[in-house]
């Protein structure tokens, strides 16, 4: 395009994502402007970005949750679009609707379709009736005992999440009939504290399933094409942690179904904007539609390393208005890509998350390798926000190379002030599992054992010792600030 | 700058043999040293362990920086007085770096007599305060001595150079701006007070530091009081009340940390300027000063030979090597640090005599420490060397030495007689330091000598009364003399009255004399004056 | 005096062995050979050249090293050096007043800086705190009473074991 499609976005999120957004922003010529809660002040994207507007809450996340302050942001600074990021007010129908009422663009789709895909029970049923498989299932309901009554016909394993859920809160496995009536209560009361609602729905567990998904991209008039899958069954306490295109080892002809079939959802809903369809995979090659995410995707690098697609590019002309034929063919793959969640949190305490603050952030660069992040040292890690921290992408023309490419990025990838899962992730790419591509969404678990911090060795161990020392004031004194000739002469007794 | 070339067989008979002798005088000297550290009664030890207190000199291990040499001085002082009942005349003095910088240490021993002070025990005191004074080095006193031994009151009260003494240095030291800190861990009595009260810092243990002029039992006696020690004098109080002390400490350890801490805020005063250059160890072994040192102090041997296992890599620039050969003048470095160093080789002429005066005209212009290697029996003497000037001569070497102002330096090496020892620098003449090898022997003359001397006015005294030369009468005469003689030449002697600043295995002469050197720079040296004569 | 570190939450006793020609130090008792400024970022141990990257926040120092992170904190000995051990063991009044409220009894554990009474004088409240972490041993305040300046209210001892 000629002219930029805006004049000025506004990104309504915060952290790498807002970094990376306003990188696409600077290369389309449009400027960009933040929001920012007072303790961000001085966070990297208020610093990247052309113009930054402070928005207050009780807590830091209500204020990028408080969708009109955004909107007040946005036109006091003169934006004709908000880009929602992912998380906070990216799949908020309501948000979608204000954006386009106040007179603006909303970098996403329809809010419409934000709220047919936002309900999973409404997702489940537009999947179905146009023939994609779906798990069988319960439908939400807040009466337990019609749940639990129905819900045991289905059989088990068992899956009972909350209606409005996501992120893994209030999910609950079931393995046995006599477990159901605790866990659905549990659940429900669950469901009804993280989400004030109630209802919850069980569907059939696919046991040790791959988390498929496959990234679509609509212009809203009919116009869809799909990017390919990408692999993101790496997960601990139901979230991803590594994530990888294409998915390796999948059988061409279960590919081309699965990425059909997402395919299909997205015409049938003429969708508009970039969205992922995410699918579960069993072992016996039977997948099942889980849900659709109306938005751009944390793991949404990997899709573009592999195709050379800059998706929030995309976003923001089909926001602004651009077509794509009908039949695009999806673009050709280039080699194999692979994300690393880098999170503030602790591998060996069932990865709950850490603070700290980074007191030194350095990391490696190559054609192949894609740092995003929003950080700067001396900044704090608190529990104020989500604890991913960064992301990690490398680019290799095989899986083995860009795992190899990975492992040593990480082990150049310094971020200190705070306990990270850098290292665990390492172990985690070099597990012979991981390296076969024998994943599945229990695979943290699964290899918990092998995954475990292994001791030291004494040297390495004595070694960091020794440099820690050296880095005591008080030990550096007693070493360098000795005169002579007593530090020639050493410890003498007469 | 020539390298010594030594001329020593180490295969030889006399080698091994003076190698053996030496090993077995330097195992005696170990041993001794050991007993005077560490052999206590069990009672004192119990009584330490009961009040959670460490030994001396563990508090001192604890204080110094790791890794650092200490210099212990005098640890054999009063090992022949009062029976030997106060090893290392119970106080333990030395030198080395807390905080990376050069302090003197000086602590009571709790487990000699409850830290008492004997006599000899204010003399090392009042020389470790006067080495603070002439070096300008900051003092640490890590108090704990119940005071003055009173049986000997007399001898450690009234004179100048005795208890009194000790709270003038400090009081001096103070004013030259030289630092002292007191560590209180246990009592501080009568004059001991005085210590912490006269030192610019100070430190309390709670619980066992006490600081006060009278004890509770004096106290009772005097005014019918009655009073606690923590009452009278503890932490609590005295840092919180009277202000004595300024810090309080929980234990020991606590203590001996605030101690560096304090230390670590102290300037490093800028010290004098030597000619250093990197340190190098010797070329020839140290080790092989036992086979060179001879097993009878009347052989003779050449002091370059130990020069050259004391040097920094056995590099001599010698002066005049052709004239006045009996004394052997030469620059050198010690663990980098530019000397001059005179050393006896046989005893002094006219022309030797000149030349170490020369010699250290030479050094003093050239603001160049001295180091004094005695092995002296003393000027020549006789009608020929009389008639040259031999006391004309000598009197220049010792007002040359005595008149100049940079540091000096004396090590005993095996013998120091007659008026030899006041030409090297004997410890009259103020000398920064003095040490003494455990073979040397000190004396107005030896005593074979003296024997024979002493035997010859008896002789000539029966004879003029008239009288008969009984020969048993004169042999024991002989016998007796030399026995006097041999407990006072003798180096132990010498150290348990602090004629010395301690007894030095030979091998570690090196590194004694590279921390008095340093420390000797803590204080400017002055202008010399008078110019270098060519006698 | 032993240098400790926590490294990853175990013991380490550091010695300096030597300083010069070349670094020497021990680490539990094993030797190694530092040359500390071969880089930066890095330095040479045993000849064998270790890069690292350092972060000190507060009283811990994050390490990188060979691809893993190590934590490391500088320990304490029992007293010394105090962040709660040191200073004094009364609680005294600044000036003379009336004790408001008693917050802490004989027998109870106070850590430094813990409100131990609230006194009032010449129209102003104040807390007097915990000086050092201790327990209560005896408590000589009660509410209403009044006392001198520099009067005791409370005194601490240390717990034991520490």
């Amino acid at each position: 395009m000629n002219n930029p499609a805006f004049s000025k976005v506004l990104i309504a999120n915060r952290g790498e994502i807002a970094c990376r957004v306003i990188r696409t922003l600077d290369a389309m010529g449009i400027a960009s402007a933040a929001v920012h809660h007072p303790a961000e002040a001085a966070a990297r994207h208020v610093r990247m970005a052309g113009e930054a507007v402070a928005i207050h809450g009780d807590t830091p996340v209500a204020a990028y949750l408080d969708g009109a302050q955004i909107i007040a942001a946005a036109k006091a600074t003169g934006a004709e679009a908000i880009h929602p990021g992912y998380g906070f007010l990216s799949e908020n129908a309501g948000f979608a609707q204000a954006v386009i009422e106040a007179g603006l663009t909303f970098i996403g789709p329809d809010h419409a379709t934000i709220a047919l895909m936002g309900d999973k029970i409404s997702a489940r049923t537009f999947a179905a009736a146009i023939g994609v498989p779906v798990a069988p299932s319960v439908l939400p309901t807040e009466d337990l005992a019609d749940f639990t009554a129905r819900a045991g016909k289905i059989g088990f394993p068992l899956l009972i999440k909350a209606a409005a859920g996501g992120g893994g809160k209030g999910m609950i496995i079931v393995r046995h009939a006599d477990e159901l009536q605790a866990a659905a209560t549990r659940a429900a009361s669950e469901a009804l504290r993280y989400f004030r609602d109630g209802r919850i729905y069980a569907e059939t567990y696919v046991d040790a399933p791959r988390h498929i998904e496959v990234q679509v991209l609509g212009d809203g008039e009919g116009g869809v094409i799909h990017l390919h899958e990408r692999e993101c069954s790496v997960q601990r306490r139901f979230q991803k942690i590594i994530e990888e295109a294409p998915a390796p080892d999948l059988p061409p002809s279960l590919r081309e179904e699965i990425c059909a079939a997402a395919l299909r959802i997205a015409m049938a809903a003429r969708y508009r904007n970039a969205g992922t369809v995410e699918f579960i995979l069993g072992a016996d090659g039977r997948f099942f539609f889980l849900e659709m995410n109306t938005r751009l995707q944390v793991e949404h690098p990997v899709t573009e390393m592999i195709t050379g697609i800059d998706l929030v590019r995309a976003q923001i002309e089909i926001a602004a208005g651009a077509a794509l034929p009908a039949a695009l063919p999806a673009p050709r793959i280039s080699g194999h890509a692979i994300e690393c969640r880098i999170c503030a949190e602790d591998p060996a305490r069932d990865f709950l998350p850490e603070s700290g603050r980074i007191g030194r952030l350095a990391f490696p660069t190559a054609p192949w390798l894609r740092f995003e992040h929003g950080l700067t040292e001396g900044q704090a890690i608190t529990a104020d926000f989500d604890p991913m921290l960064a992301k990690l992408v490398s680019h290799g023309p095989d899986r083995e190379t860009a795992i190899n490419r990975m492992i040593e990025a990480l082990k150049q990838l310094t971020l200190l002030g705070v306990t990270t899962n850098i290292d665990y992730l390492i172990r985690v790419l070099d597990h012979p599992a991981f390296r076969a591509g024998d994943l599945h969404t229990g695979f943290v678990s699964a290899h918990g054992a092998a995954l475990a911090l292994p001791p030291t060795g004494r040297q390495a161990r004595d070694h960091a010792a020794i440099l820690a020392a050296l880095g005591c004031r008080e030990f550096a004194e007693l070493v360098f600030a000795t005169p002579e000739p007593y530090a020639s002469m050493g410890f003498w007794r007469n | 700058m020539d390298r010594l070339q030594s001329t020593i067989s180490v295969s030889s008979e006399a080698f091994r043999r003076h190698d053996a002798h030496n090993r077995r005088l330097v195992a005696e000297l170990r041993a001794r040293q050991e007993a005077a550290r560490h052999q206590r009664p069990a009672r004192d030890l119990e009584r330490l362990a009961r009040q959670k207190k460490m030994p001396a000199r563990q508090r001192i291990e604890k204080l110094l920086d790791p890794g650092t040499p200490f210099l212990e001085l005098s640890t054999l002082a009063a090992n022949m007085a009062y029976g030997g009942e106060a090893p290392s005349a119970s106080s333990i003095v030395g030198i080395g770096v807390v905080a990376g910088r050069e302090v003197m240490i000086r602590a009571d021993d709790p487990t000699v007599k409850g830290g008492a002070w004997y006599p000899l025990t204010m003399k090392k005191i009042v020389r470790a305060l006067d080495i603070a004074m002439e070096n300008r080095l900051p003092v640490i006193h890590l108090c704990d001595s119940a005071g003055g031994f009173l049986p000997l009151q007399s001898e450690l009260f009234p004179d100048k150079y005795v208890g009194g003494r000790i709270f003038r240095n400090q009081s001096l030291l103070s004013k030259m701006g030289v630092k002292q800190l007191a560590l209180v861990f246990g009592h501080c009595t009568a004059g001991g007070a005085y210590i912490p009260g006269l030192s610019d810092y100070s430190v309390i243990v709670r619980g066992s530091g006490a600081v006060f002029l009278g004890g509770p039992p004096l106290v009772k006696a005097a005014t019918g009081e009655e009073v606690t020690v923590e009452e009278l004098g503890g932490a609590e109080m005295h840092t919180s009340v009277s202000g004595t002390c300024d810090w309080p400490a929980d234990n020991e350890e606590h203590a001996i940390a605030l101690g560096r801490e304090i230390v670590a805020q102290w300037d490093r005063p800028k010290k004098w300027e030597a000619q250093w250059q990197a340190p190098e160890p010797p070329l020839h072994d140290p080790t092989e000063l036992y086979g060179i040192i001879p097993d009878d102090i009347k052989t003779s041997f050449d002091m370059r030979e130990v020069i050259a296992r004391i040097v920094d890599g056995s590099r001599f620039h010698e002066y005049k090597p052709n004239y006045g050969t009996t004394l052997v003048c030469g620059f050198a470095h010690i663990w980098g640090f530019k000397v001059g160093i005179l050393a006896n080789n046989g005893v002094l002429f006219n022309d030797s005599s000149i030349k170490g005066a020369h010699f250290i005209e030479l050094c003093d212009q050239n603001n160049t420490p001295l180091v004094f290697l005695q092995n002296i029996t003393g000027y020549m003497v006789g009608r020929e060397y009389e008639r040259r000037g031999i006391t004309k001569d000598g009197a220049k070497m010792i007002m040359a030495q005595t008149c100049s102002k940079v540091p000096k330096f004396t090590v005993m090496c095996n013998g120091s007689f007659g008026a030899g020892n006041y030409g090297m620098c004997g410890r009259a003449f103020d000398g920064r330091f003095l040490f003494t090898w455990p073979n040397s022997q000190i004396g107005v003359m030896g005593g074979e000598q003296a024997a024979k001397t002493l035997a010859e006015v008896k002789i000539n005294q029966i004879r003029r009364n008239g009288g008969d030369v009984d020969p048993q009468e004169i042999e024991a005469l002989i016998s007796q003399t030399r026995a006097a003689y041999q407990q006072q030449l003798s180096a132990y002697y010498s150290t348990s009255e602090l004629w010395d600043d301690g007894l030095l295995d030979p091998v570690d002469t090196r590194n004694a004399l590279g921390i008095a050197i340093s420390v000797s720079l803590n204080a400017p040296i002055g202008e010399p004056g008078y110019g270098v004569f060519r006698f | 005096m032993p240098f400790t570190l926590l490294l990853d939450g175990e013991p380490c006793e550091i010695e300096i062995l030597a300083r010069q020609p070349r670094l020497l130090l021990a680490v539990n008792g094993r030797t190694y050979l530092v040359e500390p400024k071969a880089g930066d970022g890095m330095v040479r141990i045993d000849g064998e050249t270790v890069a690292f990257a350092r972060a000190e926040i507060g009283e811990t120092q994050f390490l990188r090293i060979a691809g893993r992170t190590h934590v490391a904190q500088l320990a304490r000995q029992g007293g010394a050096g105090g962040g709660g051990g040191s200073g004094v063991n009364a609680v005294k009044a600044p000036m003379p007043g009336l004790v408001i409220r008693v917050h802490k009894q004989a027998g109870e554990a106070v850590v430094r800086g813990e409100a131990v009474i609230t006194i009032e004088s010449m129209k102003l409240q104040m807390a007097l705190n915990a000086p050092r972490d201790g327990v209560i041993a005896t408590l000589l305040a009660e509410e209403g009473g009044s006392f001198d300046k520099d009067a005791v209210l409370a005194l601490l001892v240390s717990l034991e074991g520490e």
